[in-house]
């Protein structure tokens, strides 16, 4: 045997390894993160990446940008086939699946319980992302609804914006019905495919598909039962543009068809994208469902980061979120003020980036309304089988626009959703 | 007699016969026989993610009581009962038409009736979904000439949703199954025609009563590869309608529901695999039987 080749082999692999040692305690490491929407959380992840290689020059970060649904199912093939090293040092997670990863691919995200002061971030924030007493991830924007309208095209049928105040769902389509009728623009885009906006009535409401336990809410479910026949009625009222995928409905906003969209704060930046439409619109809280304990606020998707345990660059990963997205105030003031993201760090939400007033919208202090209605939003229990409920209340939707009872409905939505969460 | 059967004994010993089939024969274990095994031991696991416990015949009994699952094999079966039929028959006309020997500028004729199934996936799906879309031109010419009084919902209506499926796989692929019908024609001998002319056969008993006997071995393997296309379709459904199948489930097909059991809810590797099998079963029986059938007649 070849006694000076092992040795020789053996000392450049030790070399290797302290070099490596070395390179980590330094954080010289190049952080991969995936995510989604390059107007929103791309952009506002570059923006944290050159806060932190400022000071810290070593570090470098690779963004990569995917559709929502690419990030998913990447994460999840690679979670699945225990291929870690396709995977990036980051992900960002949408809020609705954060317990179906943790639940079913456990010891794949790094917990992060004792590395970031987590007292700082809203509750139900950090409740959705903890597992058996750990925290896992770092929680990054809410998704607080408001109702955004065209101020232009509700004067030209009449109505000033107090009468947007304190709306009920009635009212909203009383008014959609007489916008359409006077300017021949409908009052909002809907895709009847998408339950976005069944959870946005519904968590008004304070319910959601689960119980606190996890067990179903269907059929007993007051809220779940308006927000249907609200939707019903929004369509057979023709109220609605429908529209069929994410774009489409995008594209009625931003192309001037309809004349207003009720979505989470994160719109905003869409809203704002079309500068000509500039001091068309405003914005006012969502409408309240005609049930007991309704609210006029809500919730709409929401996402936060987390940390891949078998990633490379873990600790510098945990290390920049820890710095940047729980700590950097001037951070999330100049997110605000540039891309809408209301983040769920407490202490931000005094900063005067809130206060201030916003040309787009004539003027009115929209961070403000919005920091008001977070603390309004009802807490639920999102579970883990937001996708699941969402499909088979989709699939059930169109029986009751052709008459079936909205209790029959609703039993059929249980009794589909039984099968599929298991 | 037995020398041939000493001589292929003989074969059979030969190791370097078996040292030449050996690589493929490794890689086809590797990469298609393991998973095939793999995937069946999978199906009698379930569990969340990788939290996989063995349930013996759970997903049966859970495939059993699924409805949506059930749904999702009535749209499949509707869609292959529907869409085969129609593309096989079409391709049939196309490819005796383009067949004539009179014809002027065949070949840019064929050209444009192949194209669609080469042309990019993405790039068709997105382009069906804006013609179809409420207002889009579709709609609009339809509108325009008086044929509808208003604009169909192609997305957002669960029966034309179905429909506008059909209609875009029958596009794409139509021209795909043409092209072996026309290399089959090519074969077939001229002075065949030429005779039943003479002896006062129609054009339409001619396409009857030889072309389609000729064509049959090539109808059959259309046939089935149309049936195992339409079996596995998915790459429509999911660009159409954003992976969903919507809507109200009205497009989802099996392949579809495969992926979102993996993908998209609470990955529940097992019973996909035992949704997969399905599949698997279904095309081994439609083939058989289309087989079957071609035979007898035979």
């Amino acid at each position: 045997m070849d006694y000076s080749r092992v040795l020789k082999r053996s000392v450049s692999a030790a070399l290797t390894g302290a070099a490596l040692l070395c390179s980590t305690a330094a954080f010289a490491g190049e952080v991969t993160v995936w995510c989604w929407d390059p107007n929103f959380n791309v952009a506002i992840m570059k923006e944290a990446a050159a806060r932190y290689t400022a000071k810290h020059p070593d570090t470098t970060f690779n963004i990569v940008d995917f559709a929502k649904a690419d990030v998913e199912q990447k994460l999840q093939t690679g979670l699945a086939s225990g291929m870690t090293d396709t995977l990036p040092d980051i992900v960002l997670i949408e809020d609705y699946g954060a317990q179906k990863y943790l639940q079913s691919f456990p010891g794949a995200f790094a917990a992060l319980t004792d590395k970031i002061d987590y007292s700082g971030f809203a509750k139900y924030k950090v409740d959705l992302m903890t597992l058996e007493g750990q925290v896992y991830g770092v929680p990054f924007d809410s998704g607080v609804t408001g109702l955004y309208y065209r101020k232009d095209y509700l004067e030209q049928a009449g109505y000033k914006a107090s009468d947007m105040e304190n709306l009920t769902w009635d009212r909203f389509i009383e008014i959609g019905k007489d916008v359409k009728a006077k300017t021949g623009h409908e009052m909002m885009a809907l895709d009847t495919n998408d339950g976005g906006l069944i959870r946005i009535m519904m968590q008004s409401g304070g319910k959601w598909y689960f119980n606190d336990d996890g067990s179903l809410n269907i059929t007993g479910n007051a809220a779940l039962k308006a927000a249907l026949e609200t939707q019903a009625r929004i369509v057979n009222e023709g109220v609605a543009k429908q529209t069929s995928g994410w774009n489409d409905g995008i594209n009625a906003l931003t192309s001037g068809d309809v004349a207003s969209v009720l979505m989470g704060v994160w719109i905003t930046g869409t809203v704002k994208s079309q500068a000509d439409q500039a001091g068309k619109w405003a914005l006012t809280a969502i409408p309240k469902l005609n049930i007991e304990g309704a609210t006029a606020a809500s919730n709409l998707g929401g996402s936060s980061w987390y940390v891949l345990e078998a990633s490379a660059e873990k600790d510098e990963a945990i290390d920049f979120l820890n710095e940047v997205y729980a700590k950097d105030l001037d951070f999330y003031q100049k997110i605000l003020t540039e891309r809408g993201a209301v983040g769920s760090l407490l202490a931000a939400r005094t900063g005067e980036a809130y206060q201030k007033p916003d040309d787009f919208f004539s003027g009115q202090t929209v961070w403000q309304n919005f920091a008001d209605w977070l603390v309004q939003v009802p807490a639920v229990n999102y579970g883990v089988f937001t996708n699941e409920l969402d499909t088979a209340v989709t699939a059930n939707f169109p029986a009751l626009l052709k008459g079936t009872p909205v209790d029959d409905v609703l039993k059929a939505i249980e009794s589909q959703a039984a099968g599929q969460i298991q | 007699m037995a020398t041939t059967s000493r001589s292929s004994l003989k074969r059979y010993f030969d190791v370097n016969g078996w040292l030449f089939v050996a690589p493929a024969v490794a890689l086809i274990s590797l990469f298609m026989i393991y998973p095939i095994i793999r995937s069946l031991i999978l199906s009698f696991y379930s569990g969340r993610g990788m939290m996989l416990k063995f349930s013996g015949s759970g997903n049966l009994v859970r495939l059993w009581n699924d409805p949506v699952f059930w749904k999702a094999l009535e749209n499949t079966v509707i869609f292959f009962i529907v869409q085969v039929p129609i593309m096989i028959t079409m391709a049939l006309i196309l490819a005796a038409m383009l067949n004539n020997p009179k014809l002027r500028y065949s070949g840019l004729f064929r050209t444009m009736i192949f194209l669609p199934c080469v042309s990019s996936l993405v790039a068709y799906s997105i382009l069906f979904k804006s013609m179809f879309s409420l207002d889009g031109v579709v709609n609009n010419t339809l509108l325009a000439m008086g044929i509808i009084g208003e604009p169909i919902g192609w997305l957002t209506d669960p029966f034309w949703a179905k429909v506008l499926i059909i209609i875009a796989i029958t596009w794409r692929w139509t021209g795909y199954n043409m092209i072996f019908y026309l290399a089959a024609l090519q074969n077939i001998d001229r002075s065949i025609y030429e005779a039943a002319k003479i002896d006062g056969v129609p054009s339409w008993g001619r396409f009857a009563f030889l072309t389609i006997p000729m064509l049959k071995p090539v109808i059959l393997f259309t046939t089935i590869t149309s049936t195992i296309g339409t079996l596995q379709l998915f790459d429509e459904v999911y660009n159409f309608t954003e992976g969903k199948g919507g809507p109200a489930d009205s497009t989802l097909t099996l392949s579809l529901y495969i992926y979102n059991l993996t993908f998209r809810f609470m990955p529940s590797f097992g019973y996909a695999a035992t949704v997969s099998y399905v599949i698997v079963l279904m095309v081994a029986v439609l083939s058989f039987l289309q087989f079957y059938a071609a035979r007898e007649r035979a």
